[in-house]
């Protein structure tokens, strides 16, 4: 039996606590201590400390309004989400139809693009100047464009596209993982498609949704981009900080950011234990569950058709980014369609230094960060799963904290603690640097790929370790051979969900970037600003390929890997 | 006994391959007839038609005269226990068990009072208010089995049960199975792919291979006179030796002539074509009906002991011989590997069954 307990029951060497420790401390100096640092501020003075920016807070209107905007706005996002991508989840999983397939791949395309790009691709088709905005206008023969993209609605539609992915994608793997003896229990009990939907489907599903709600919420709550480009003079959480900093005022930034963790913390705490409260796992015989053929005769034929339509309303944005980045610069004005087509922005992404380095910077600090975050991933892996250390909890929740911490949050935090120099504090002067992007690229993405190797971890089984130990492998070498080559699925999903997210990063990129690193999405904006609509389609093309590729190949290395385990 | 439940020549095919094929079977009011064979013959494809889970391509269900074929399973009123007991995870004991009987439109009382009686029936009164997590396995067994039972099925039907049970609790808990659906009367399919299981519970069994009826009927009958080489050798132990017709008896007796001066007498398999003299077939000998016998003594068979086994009660030798291997079965210690020996019946025709050479077909 080993000082600590279980895991492959050695006993831990110095070497091992020396890691143990390492561990910790990198975890807290990058996760916990920049928050610290925030907190602290918001509430040092000129002369120690002070109460005044939470009483500048709580006294300015405007402030608690975009505090609530921030939260009813998600709330809302929640219930839309939920209201497209739980039936189309049961749609595509529970009947069988002409093209069910395609279709359900293709409703999950708005993952391809990054925050920001999703709100420009929107811009694009329904802006005051856009594709379907056009088309409505001359086909009714206004005077004026028939809507306006802009406040709280604008920003409502654009979350609802881009995060009832989350639904969809949950309620999916959640129905997979059901029994599906139970439906059919429930049917021989004599309970009909109604009942069984209210008393069994929907109540299993419950920590799926949960789930759901929870990601959907605080993606929503952190949201940057729709409420930066569209919100116009309605203010939420995420833009307000980003104005004080922008402003210098640093004090009323770090309340802000303060309250936002705090109202996000808030909401995380009982939905996640909600979530964790009851898991229902089925001892089934894995069998997928049947899918009930289309019946009736215009069933056959207008459920496929209202599925087709669907889900071309869904990928109409990835259309017209498309379009808009083979339309050459200052060549479509007045028309509704562009009378011009050809690939000269993408020709110059390539061939301009000043063009080009966005996406070199893009890919590299994607890069560091997704080796940075699988990194931790694996050494809190080992020790929070095999090792069972005395502070796997700590441990694990050190992980997740960035969960809860909004993207602005993070870039703030992070921009105030190392913008000095303190060494003997743990503070070095990283502002500046591609170093600052790449460490709140990794801390942003720590939870999900964190989640992602624990789980694999979680299902490895043990005696593939022990099995090498006992033919004579030492530690690293069982670790090398056997346990991660045993992960590589979930590392390979954690790595592109890491790598994907960097990729596109742009919230707090926005607050930490300079004009040499800046990324792909920083360069985006700019070209907007600069009225250079196609070269800031072509970019957001690129990237939307990237994110396929990445997926992509993620997911056929992972298909691979279980194939062959199988 | 007339059929309550009649499956009439029941095919479903899946992928181009069928899964079963002209499956006819009837089953007597208050019989329990079990569904036999090795995995993917077909057995629980067969149930989840009576259950009305699939749609057969051809051939009809019938109960009491009247097709239920396409009448879907919440109305076709027959009581279902799952492989894995499919237990609703996020109810309680008890709304387990009520849950079919609330579509009844029965009082809350009365809802009550029937689940508190379906349990104490499965022998788990007082049980109503825990999780379903917080069950043994053999309690979330009686769980299933009482929320099926609960709405009073006209039908039962069982689906391996018993499969994740461990060996002690599975033979208490057929035990026990058995009696209570007796108690209760109840017309019941069970499918099992477990031989001893299906001798311990049954009143009828019906062997399926490759999606066909191979035989069905009592144990004892199945057991002693099999129709084909297949159910010989699924129920119970037999070898096999090869040999050729000597002279066919009007009492279905056949002598067997296995080798030079050794003449058995078998019965022959039930419709069997071995009508001729100096046919090829293949012997089946169970390994209690032989016996040994010094070498060249009148009527044995020779033999080299390739194996030994020690099965408790008995010891068991593997024999080989000329055109096969046998089976013995020994109260004592007779022989060792390697020991020449002689093989004869020991109360033939009993335990030996001949089967036409050219009808050989592999065991599952």
């Amino acid at each position: 039996m080993s000082a600590w307990g279980g895991g492959a029951g050695r006993q831990r060497g110095p070497r091992d606590r020396l890691f143990l420790a390492a561990v910790f401390v990198l975890l807290f100096w990058a996760v916990v201590y920049p928050n610290l640092v925030v907190l602290a501020g918001s509430l040092r003075g000129d002369a120690g400390l002070t109460t005044r920016h939470y009483a500048a807070f709580f006294g300015t209107a405007s402030e608690l309004r975009a505090l609530w905007s921030s939260v009813w706005i998600s709330a809302l996002t929640v219930m839309f989400s939920a209201l497209i991508g739980v039936p189309l989840a049961l749609l595509f999983a529970r009947y069988e139809f002409p093209g069910r397939r395609l279709l359900g791949a293709l409703a999950a395309m708005p993952v391809l693009l990054p925050p920001l790009v999703g709100v420009i691709a929107i811009l694009f088709l329904y802006g005051e100047s856009g594709i379907a905005t056009r088309l409505v206008q001359d086909f009714l023969g206004l005077e004026s464009p028939p809507w306006r993209l802009h406040g709280a609605g604008a920003i409502l539609a654009v979350h609802a596209y881009s995060m009832y992915v989350y639904f969809y994608l949950f309620t999916l793997a959640g129905l997979a993982r059901l029994d599906p003896a139970v439906f059919e229990a429930a049917a021989s009990l004599g309970a009909g498609r109604i009942r069984t939907f209210g008393r069994v489907t929907l109540p299993l599903l419950t920590p799926t949704l949960a789930g759901a709600s929870l990601l959907t919420f605080m993606t929503s709550m952190a949201s940057f981009s729709a409420p930066y480009v569209l919100g116009g003079g309605f203010r939420v959480m995420t833009t307000q900080i980003f104005n004080s900093k922008l402003q210098g005022e640093m004090g009323m930034a770090m309340v802000e950011t303060v309250m936002l963790a705090a109202v996000s913390l808030m909401v995380l705490w009982p939905l996640s234990r909600w979530e964790g409260s009851r898991e229902y796992v089925s001892p089934g015989k894995g069998a997928a569950p049947q899918r009930l053929p289309v019946k009736s005769r215009w069933a056959a034929v207008g459920v496929p058709a209202a599925a087709g339509f669907g889900v071309f309303l869904l990928i109409l944005p990835h259309l017209t980014l498309l379009l808009v980045s083979l339309v050459p610069d200052g060549s479509w004005t007045v028309q509704t369609l562009p009378p011009r087509y050809s690939l000269e922005n993408y020709a110059q992404l390539f061939s301009e230094l000043r063009t080009f380095r966005p996406i070199v910077n893009s890919l590299l600090m994607a890069s560091a960060a997704t080796f940075i975050a699988v990194a931790f991933a694996l050494a809190v892996g080992q020790l929070v799963v095999r090792w069972r250390v005395p502070g796997r909890r700590l441990l694990e929740a050190m992980l997740a904290v960035p969960w809860a911490l909004p993207g602005t949050v993070l870039a703030v935090a992070l921009a105030t603690t190392f913008s000095v120099s303190q060494p003997w504090a743990g503070r070095f002067v990283l502002v500046g640097t591609a170093w600052i992007l790449v460490m709140a690229y990794a801390l942003r993405v720590l939870p999900l790929t964190g989640r992602a190797v624990l789980a694999g971890y979680r299902q490895l089984d043990p005696s593939f370790e022990e099995a090498a130990a006992s033919l004579g492998a030492g530690r690293w070498r069982t670790l090398r051979r056997v346990t991660i080559p045993a992960l590589l699925p979930a590392i390979a999903a954690g790595a592109s969900l890491a790598f994907v997210t960097g990729l596109g990063e742009f919230v707090a990129s926005i607050v930490l970037y300079t004009h040499r690193t800046r990324p792909i999405s920083i360069e985006i904006l700019a070209q907007l600003r600069d009225f250079d609509l196609g070269a800031a389609a072509a970019y957001g093309v690129l990237l939307m390929v990237l994110v396929a590729g990445a997926f992509t190949l993620a997911q056929r290395w992972i298909q691979g890997e279980r194939a062959k385990a199988s | 006994m007339g059929a309550f439940l009649e499956l009439d020549r029941l095919t479903r095919v899946f992928a181009g391959s069928p899964a079963v094929r002209e499956l006819s079977l009837a089953v007597g009011e208050h019989e329990i007839v079990t569904l036999l064979g090795p995995s993917g013959c077909g057995k629980t494809t067969t149930l989840r038609m009576v259950a009305g889970f699939e749609i057969p391509d051809s051939g009809r269900v019938v109960l009491d005269g009247r097709d239920v074929t396409r009448v879907p399973p919440q109305k076709r009123g027959f009581g279902m226990v799952f492989q894995h007991y499919a237990l609703f995870p996020h109810m309680s004991v008890r709304a387990n068990v009520a849950f079919g009987l609330e579509t009844v439109g029965l009082s809350r009382v009365e809802i009550e009072r029937r689940a508190a009686r379906a349990l104490e029936l499965v022998r788990l009164p007082g049980t109503g208010d825990r999780s379903i997590g917080s069950l043994s396995g053999g309690q979330q067994q009686r769980v299933a089995l009482a929320r099926a039972l609960a709405p009073e099925p006209q039908v039962l039907l069982l689906d391996e049960p018993l499969s994740n049970l461990d060996a002690t609790l599975r033979e208490q808990t057929r035990r026990e199975l058995r009696a209570l659906v007796k108690e209760i009367g109840i017309t019941t399919i069970y499918v099992t792919h477990d031989q001893e299981e299906a001798f311990d519970l049954s009143d009828r069994i019906a062997v399926m291979r490759e999606g066909r009826l191979e035989q069905s009927g009592p144990a004892e009958d199945l057991y002693h006179r099999p129709a084909t080489e297949f159910v010989a050798t699924f129920l119970g132990r037999a070898g096999a030796v090869e040999g050729l017709v000597g002279e066919v008896h009007d009492d279905g007796l056949i002598s067997c002539r296995l080798a030079e001066g050794v003449i058995w007498k078998a019965q022959a398999a039930r419709g069997s074509e071995l009508a001729e003299a100096g046919m090829k077939l293949r012997l089946l000998a169970r390994p209690e009906a032989l016996a040994f016998a010094r070498p060249g003594s009148d009527g044995a068979l020779r033999g080299t002991v390739r194996e030994t086994r020690f099965a408790g009660s008995v010891y068991l030798y593997t024999v080989t011989v000329g055109h096969g291997e046998l089976e013995v079965q020994a109260v004592a210690e007779q022989a060792r590997p390697g020991d020449l020996v002689g093989v004869v019946p020991s109360s033939a025709p009993a335990g030996l069954f001949a089967f036409p050479a050219g009808a050989e077909r592999q065991t599952g």
